[in-house]
């Protein structure tokens, strides 16, 4: 989801507030190594994803570092896929199965024969098939460790942070109410072991 | 504790949250001091949903409108139901910003900055600047309302004033919906 256009929805998280020493070094290299590469029209891949320019979807050369946007490095997520609708396989699927039988005279054909004219047909469309694009934008605060990334889906958030740490070699941590309380806690020299002893309130208990 | 389970176990934190939040702007208390950012006014706008657990599962409830009383919704929470996301609007200057706010995560949805002046084209770097701006001012308002709240959560007056006030204004707005409801009925 763009976080630069239109009605947003992001996850949050925290990392290092230091930067590592000779961070900045090999960051154009690991940049490139997990950059966006489109998906080959002869290839039997189903997804690609990687890094792009936030404010161009389809550039990830990163030639002038377009990602440095002091003090943010800011990326998007672009993963693009390539699905067939599940009607279409059953149609064609189905045809095949027609083809075969008439072809070799059968009544009807086994189990395991079904699935591989399905696995055939499915191959078959999915060269055809155009892959949708989509982009989840990311603003890293490198002053503040604040992590902002545009999509709120678990399975995407999940991999966007692996990818976060194979290219910038730091663990995320998502904030929810306890690792938000934790932070601002701290801020204010208390412990935030203050929270473990909290129970839900009760508020329509007799008082 | 595991800090899995530490997140487990204090998840009812942010449901609390967006229930202080709305029994704050609901009885005028919605402005809070942002310190060199000036003050902030938030308030709950338009749509919220709640849940409970019963022994048939869970139970959700939305309630939309344009009535700021939301009297469904207090009702809901009457019958204890608890919120688990809610639209909210924040106001800091002259700023207003508007979101669904959930309770778990307090992962951000439907988020509108105020209108931009750079509209990218001809200068990319000022728009990403000017939007950065706005979501960072955004995010860090809630986070320092949700940290006065969490210091109110661990003072003494919580379980001594506040539980027994929000518990009132809950009772109220259980009774006031099915006051209406009867005379509705009539």
């Amino acid at each position: 989801m763009g976080l630069m256009r239109g009605a947003a929805a992001f996850t949050r998280y925290m990392a290092e507030k230091k930067l590592p020493d000779g961070f900045m070094e090999g960051l154009s290299e690991n940049m490139a190594r997990y950059a966006f590469r489109d998906l080959d029209e002869q290839s039997m891949d189903e997804r690609s994803a990687g890094w792009v320019n936030i404010m161009d979807m389809f550039d990830s050369r990163f030639e002038g570092l377009e990602f440095l946007k002091e003090p943010y490095i800011a990326i998007s997520l672009r993963i693009d896929e390539r699905k067939i609708p599940s009607t279409a396989l059953r149609q064609y699927a189905k045809q095949a199965e027609e083809k075969i039988k008439e072809e070799e005279h059968l009544e009807f054909l086994s189990r395991n024969r079904r699935e591989d004219v399905r696995e055939a047909v499915r191959l078959r469309l999915l060269k055809r098939a155009i892959p949708v694009a989509r982009t989840y934008d990311m603003i890293w605060n490198t002053l503040t460790g604040l992590v902002i990334f545009g999509c709120v889906r678990p399975r995407i958030c999940d991999e966007f942070a692996h990818r976060f740490y194979l290219t910038f070699g730091m663990q995320l941590e998502a904030l929810c109410p306890y690792t938000l309380g934790e932070l601002h806690l701290g801020r204010d020299e208390a412990s935030p072991e203050l929270m473990d002893g909290l129970s839900p309130t009760r508020f329509l208990e007799d008082h | 504790m595991q800090v899995l389970d530490r997140v487990r176990k204090t998840a009812f934190l942010g449901r609390e949250f967006l229930l202080w939040l709305w029994f704050m702007s609901d009885t005028g208390e919605g402005v809070f001091d942002l310190g060199e950012k000036g003050k902030a006014e938030i308030w709950l706008d338009g749509k919220i949903t709640l849940q409970s657990e019963t022994d048939r599962g869970l139970e959700t409830v939305t309630c939309a409108g344009e009535d700021v009383s939301m009297k469904e919704a207090r009702f809901a929470l009457a019958e204890e139901k608890e919120i688990r996301e809610a639209a909210i609007k924040l106001a800091v200057g002259d700023n207003e910003w508007s979101f669904v706010l959930d309770s778990a995560w307090m992962n951000f949805r439907s988020f509108k900055t105020p209108r931009v002046i750079n509209d990218g084209r001809e200068d990319p770097d000022g728009l990403f600047y000017e939007k950065a701006f706005l979501i960072e001012e955004a995010v860090s308002a809630v986070d320092q309302i949700y940290s006065a709240f969490l210091k109110r959560r661990l003072s003494p007056e919580w379980e001594s004033q506040d539980r027994a006030v929000i518990g009132r204004w809950i009772r109220e707005g259980g009774t006031g919906s099915a006051k209406q409801r009867q005379e509705t009925d009539i």
